[in-house]
């Protein structure tokens, strides 16, 4: 167990070490999230919606959009000098290769997904005052199912001849559930709406991401077997 | 199971299937009774629900079928697994043109967010996706594994997708009218209701089975090409 | 030492009566093409196989099944006689893989590549297992450099320490001579000659005749998926083996 504990920190450890110094997927994913606000305000027509009873849906597409842009890519340093064959190769269980890999991103993600809220309470004057704390963490939750299933299918896609064009694809469908239940919670607490309206959303939520890192655990081995 | 074995089974579910389709098509034309608000449309219920149901059953068994395909890593598995997923997409298909239909009529609009057509819609694409990514690999056995994967995610975040699609249409209420209830129905709608979904399952068996009979002569035929080559 | 497995350090070799590393008629196919078709071989520990072969022989096929990276179509592995399963844990810590591709990552440095590679394997002791292993290919002195600085010969060396950071009693090659410079086949050849301390297994795979002779204490010639030809080294004349060796290739394809 110490072991198994270890070999994960030691795979997010070089995966975010990476990150750090060539910060590829930060730089890529954040300012995707920034143009993405801007285009946005420019495609909304203020005399028809307010910008604040969008922003919560908006925030929710951005970043499904910029999480596939950047978990799409989590194979890629591996790829370079074959480097997976190598984590393969070596005595790491497959499902603590998974859960490296998903903590790694997760940690991308949810600081690009602040990143985002940020943006966007800035560029649609949404207020953060009512209930930051509640969003934060329906943040984490989106964010964590977004990657467990972005992940395992990056993996696969990574190994097809379509490469990332199949991603959205096979994901979107399945992410669906968390689009509802996230954007549903995002823009009620947004609104300054009570937590205990969106209680039911938050706890689907969870239960989408536990059920999601789970099952990628479990077939994550199917998807990287040679 | 012999390929003949199969054939002939096959066979015998697709004829009966047949037959009580066009029973299932006379009751819902002629013997059934037209449903007071909806008027003579609601009679496509009798064809869009039982499709509809099976196409759940072909992701299930398709999922299941993949599941024990990953652990015993049987060839059979796996086209049954594919067979099924075919089956499940030719039936999808059906529900979301035939909803459409009923949905011009009945609520005046072609679409709507209905959750068990969202729901139908979207399970049609994880079939495409299951297609797609099984077609998409050089080596054929990573193919059958991926897409082992795909039915088995793809079964598991059914209810998921069934539970956020009601929750959403919950909170955007339609000017619909009369969504067709079970329990509520009068005995002789729900009788063909039932009779259809006998007959659908039936026909899916019949079909799934003469596709795998198919798969199974297509494989041998290509390993006979490759010898002989 | 290592972490795995040090209660029956495996120097035991032919005396226990079963092999090291033992193949029963592996074959693995890519849909239609069949790239290893019914192998069979035993090694004991001491023994240095070399496999030879032109590309697209199944070489590389037959050394990912040899290292449970990948899977059989049919047949097995067996390891001390006890069938290797698929995701044998204990199995991979004893094995070292090296390829022409380095499993190496442009942005670590040197010695952050050893180590990422040491935790995976639990290795023990790493600082000094890291400095050893860097000191071993002579890369001492740029171990804090990153491995995209390194030239092409320096990453195959580190690569070279990857691959022996843990003390794999077995140690798997895939064409290891491909793209060397003269001073890292060298290295690679003096820590070859050091791998033959009677207790290890070697594989390599390769179409570098010279240097697969030199070290190995079998041959085969693998053609189109088999052996076309096995045999010891003992007494062989390079020239003739050359000369037998285009024949089996030009024989068999």
């Amino acid at each position: 167990m110490i072991r198994y504990l270890d070999q994960i920190r030691a795979i997010v450890w070089k995966d975010l070490l990476l990150e750090i110094r060539s910060r590829e997927r930060i730089a890529a994913m954040g300012a995707f999230a920034v143009l993405a606000g801007i285009l946005f305000n420019f495609s909304i027509d203020t005399a028809i919606v307010r910008p604040e009873d969008v922003a919560a849906g908006l925030l929710w597409m951005t970043l499904v959009f910029g999480g596939l842009l950047g978990v799409g890519r989590t194979f890629h340093i591996e790829e370079q000098d074959n480097a997976l064959l190598g984590i393969l190769t070596s005595p790491v269980p497959k499902d603590a290769v998974f859960l490296a890999k998903v903590a790694a991103n997760f940690v991308l993600l949810y600081a690009i997904s602040l990143l985002v809220l940020g943006v966007f309470a800035l560029f649609f004057r949404v207020s953060l005052d009512a209930n930051v704390g509640w969003v934060i963490l329906v943040l984490a939750l989106g964010s964590l199912g977004f990657v467990a299933l972005a992940t395992l299918f990056a993996a696969m896609s990574a190994g097809t001849s379509m490469g990332e064009t199949l991603l959205p694809i096979l994901v979107f469908p399945l992410l669906v559930p968390m689009v509802v239940f996230g954007a549903g919670a995002t823009g009620r607490l947004l609104g300054g709406r009570p937590f205990s309206e969106v209680d039911g959303n938050v706890r689907m939520l969870g239960a989408f991401a536990f059920a999601a890192v789970w099952i990628g655990a479990v077939l994550f081995r199917y998807v990287v077997e040679d | 199971m012999t390929n003949s074995g199969v054939r002939r089974g096959a066979t015998a579910l697709t004829l009966v299937g047949l037959v009580g389709m066009v029973a299932l098509l006379w009751m819902s034309f002629f013997w059934v009774s037209t449903e007071v608000n909806q008027g003579i449309v609601q009679r496509i219920f009798y064809v869009h629900v039982p499709a509809a149901w099976t196409c759940f059953l072909a992701i299930g068994i398709s999922a299941l079928c993949s599941g024990v395909y990953l652990w015993l890593r049987d060839d059979r598995l796996d086209r049954a697994a594919m067979c099924a997923a075919e089956g499940g997409l030719v039936f999808a298909t059906i529900v979301i043109t035939t909803g459409p239909l009923w949905g011009k009529i009945a609520w005046g609009t072609y679409w709507t967010w209905e959750p068990r057509l969202t729901l139908t819609l979207l399970l049609w694409f994880i079939f495409v996706g299951y297609f797609m990514v099984r077609n998409a690999t050089e080596d054929p056995e990573k193919g059958k594994r991926f897409a082992a994967v795909v039915a088995i995610v793809g079964a598991l975040d059914i209810p998921f997708i069934h539970l956020s699609v009601i929750w959403f249409r919950s909170l955007h209420p339609q000017p619909v009218v009369a969504k067709p209830d079970g329990p509520t129905l009068p005995g002789d709608m729900l009788v063909t209701l039932l009779f259809g979904l006998l007959v659908f399952t039936v026909l899916f068996f019949g079909l799934f089975l003469f596709r795998y009979a198919l798969e199974d002569v297509r494989l041998r035929a290509e390993l006979r090409a490759r010898r002989t080559a | 030492m290592t972490a795995p497995a040090p209660a029956e350090a495996p120097t035991a070799g032919a005396s226990t009566g079963a092999a090291v590393l033992e193949a029963r008629g592996l074959v693995r196919e890519y849909g239609p093409v069949l790239a290893v078709d019914g192998i069979d071989l035993s090694l004991d520990a001491g023994e240095f196989l070399t496999v030879f072969g032109p590309n697209g022989a199944g070489k590389s096929s037959l050394l990912g099944m040899l290292a449970g990276a990948m899977r059989p179509t049919r047949g097995e592995v067996l390891v001390r006689g006890t069938p290797m399963s698929w995701s044998d844990g204990e199995w991979r810590s004893r094995v070292g893989i090296v390829s022409h591709r380095g499993f190496l990552y442009g942005r670590l440095t040197a010695a952050e590549n050893l180590r990422f590679y040491g935790r995976l394997f639990g290795v023990d002791d790493l600082d000094h297992r890291v400095t050893e292993g860097l000191a071993r290919v002579r890369l001492s002195e740029r171990a804090n450099f990153q491995a995209r600085q390194l030239s092409h010969g320096m990453r195959q060396r580190l690569s070279l320490a990857r691959a022996l950071l843990h003390d794999p009693d077995v140690v798997l090659l895939d064409e290891p001579y491909t793209g060397l410079d003269p001073s890292a086949a060298g290295v690679l050849r003096g820590v070859l000659t050091e791998l033959r301390d009677g207790r290890r297994t070697v594989v390599m795979v390769t179409h570098h005749l010279k240097e697969g002779l030199e070290l190995a204490t079998r041959v085969a010639i693998q053609v189109a998926g088999r052996f076309a030809w096995e045999g010891s080294t003992g007494g062989i004349d390079r020239g003739d083996f050359e000369r037998h060796y285009h024949a089996v290739v030009e024989g068999g394809s």
